[in-house]
């Protein structure tokens, strides 16, 4: 079992099993959570991963910058250690931005059209 | 004759005109991305002035369950099926772009209280058909064709959903998607055997936001489609390229002899005009052109961002919106070579020329319009679609949406903001939601067809 603490709704913990979605085993225990398409591509569901670690090699919506600041897929991923999340749209600060004031740099874009990352050597 | 005369719709657009005026809007509003856990809901606004809930919301359906993100919708039959007496204006297909789920419903029994009549499951589709991300909705006499722009992973470039009159699943309606790379809006001609159809992107690309440099990936839309309609197959391709970056709403003129057609193409900010040539090819040009306007914030100048598009029932103008500077506008398009800019108002927008309108705070910009069937009052919203507007305009997060009427001067061209008439989605009981697309029981100017 994984220990989930959701750090905006006064930790809240609850446990789970890891084997399937967030999502899904969340709300199963009572927590009131968005969600749209239920197959990872539509960000809906999006929370931020303040600690630990999932699995959510099935998801399609997050650019490489969302996914470096820790948001993740609820409806896809999986725990695969204890978690601490804030949830909703008070968690989504970074999620969205404004594409024309601040682009994505090439290696910030989806996983499918990101380029790797250049190392300068100083 | 027997038979004639007794169904939906009007025999002709002049006759639509004459038709008594709309007395009710149907429109829905979004819950989905506010952060409020409510289901989305179809609102039912009185719109005839003599009635003492004038400009107010008269009644919510609510969907059985959260996420749908309502957008667009059609009738279950329009004028395409005027003389079929077995048939009625009665339903209004929603579809849920994000939940796949299709609510059929019944507006007749009692108009100001629509209720649900059918479900078709978004599972159900993608288990028959490999579809998700439902759009526009168009009847072809009395069968239903439904856009989507993916398959069941979310993926570029769908296909069209075949409904029966009862709503049950008949598979896909194309024969062939061709080489289309993606899918969005369409609308048919049927003496034309023409169907056009414009490009979105996937919903795995447009559904989390808008990520500009996806553009420049080819993750967007830059081609209109001409279809063989009888065959459903497509036939031709027209590139737009850098003019028609983003083609979205996609109309042919009410007339059902005439071949011209528009596109807005939304960051190119133009509108492209299409028609059929003598020797049966299609040729397109662009027409408008919407400059980029400079931002004190912004390190480019902003584009207009054309969402929608809309044509008059007589043919005689062109409405467009530039979602991003806050402004509608009205085109003379007798010439449609040649459109005449004849009216123009301001709400919205992040260029600041009208931040206030009827004593509200217009978070957003003109979005999506409805007009009547006369052609004298447009209905305007202000959201887009829920991650973009978090993006462009997070503050429609606690201001909602707005929907303004327009007074438009069909003899001598011109637009002007009614003062009597608001709806402020900012004070939904619930809690801000947001109003995009509108119906109006009798028909309207994106709803009828003729055979």
């Amino acid at each position: 079992m994984k220990k989930i603490t959701i750090a905006n709704r006064n930790n809240a913990t609850y446990e789970v099993k890891g084997n399937k979605p967030l999502l899904l085993e969340l709300c199963s225990l009572g927590v009131d959570l968005p969600y749209g398409c239920q197959y990872g591509g539509c960000i809906t569901c999006a929370a931020k991963l303040i600690k630990g670690k999932v699995d959510q090699k099935s998801q399609v919506a997050l650019n490489n910058r969302q996914i470096n600041d820790g948001y993740v897929i609820l409806c896809v991923a999986r725990a695969k250690t204890d978690c601490t999340f804030d949830i909703g749209v008070e968690s989504h600060d970074k999620l969205y931005r404004n594409p024309f004031i601040d682009p994505l740099a090439p290696h910030e874009l989806k996983a499918d059209i990101a380029s790797f990352r250049e190392i300068k050597n100083d | 004759m027997e038979g004639l005369c007794c169904g939906p719709g009007y025999a002709s657009p002049s006759e639509a005109i004459r038709a008594p005026s709309e007395k009710l809007l149907y429109t829905i509003a979004i819950y989905t991305g506010t952060g409020i856990q409510k289901p989305d809901y179809l609102a039912t606004i009185d719109v005839d002035p003599k009635s003492e809930s004038y400009s107010k919301v008269i009644h919510r359906l609510e969907m059985p369950g959260i996420g749908d993100e309502l957008h667009h919708m059609g009738w279950n039959a329009c004028s395409s099926c005027h003389d079929d007496k077995s048939m009625s204006r009665r339903y209004l297909l929603v579809p849920g772009v994000r939940s796949n789920n299709i609510y059929v419903v019944d507006t007749a029994t009692n108009p100001k209280v629509p209720r649900i009549q059918k479900i078709i499951q978004g599972t159900e589709i993608k288990t028959k058909t490999n579809l998700s991300g439902p759009h526009t909705v168009h009847c072809l006499g009395s069968e239903i064709i439904i856009s989507f722009l993916g398959d069941a992973k979310g993926e570029a470039p769908g296909g069209y959903l075949h409904l029966n009159k009862d709503f049950e699943i008949l598979g896909r309606w194309e024969s062939s998607m061709g080489d289309i790379l993606f899918s969005y809006d369409f609308w048919y001609q049927p003496r034309h055997n023409v169907m056009v159809s414009s490009e979105w992107a996937a919903p795995n690309t447009f559904m989390p936001g808008f990520d500009l440099e996806e553009v420049g990936h080819l993750k967007y839309g830059r081609r209109l489609h001409i279809w063989d309609f009888e065959k459903k197959r497509p036939i031709q391709t027209m590139y737009l390229g850098e003019d028609g970056l983003i083609p979205l709403e996609v109309k042919f003129l009410h007339n059902p002899n005439s071949s011209h057609g528009f596109c807005g193409a939304a960051l190119s900010a133009n509108v492209i005009h299409f028609w059929k040539t003598k020797n049966g090819s299609w040729e397109w040009e662009k027409i408008i052109d919407i400059d980029n306007e400079p931002h004190p914030d912004w390190p480019i100048p902003i584009p207009g961002v054309m969402s929608a598009l809309l044509v008059s029932m007589d043919d005689k103008y062109l409405y467009i919106n530039n979602w991003l500077h806050g402004d509608m506008r009205q085109y003379n398009i007798t010439d449609p070579h040649n459109p005449v800019l004849t009216g123009q108002v301001w709400m919205g927008g992040l260029l600041g020329k009208a931040p206030i309108v009827n004593g509200v705070k217009i978070a957003g910009g003109p979005q999506m319009y409805q007009l009547s069937l006369d052609g004298k009052r447009m209905y305007v919203t202000t959201s887009l679609f829920s991650t973009w507007d978090n993006q462009f305009y997070p503050e429609i997060r606690t201001n909602g949406g707005v929907m303004l009427m327009i007074d438009c001067d069909v003899k001598n061209g011109g637009m002007k903001i009614n003062e009597d008439f608001v709806v402020n989605f900012g004070n939904e009981p619930n809690g801000p939601s947001r109003c995009h697309e509108s119906r109006y029981p009798g028909g309207d100017c994106t709803s009828d067809i003729w055979l």
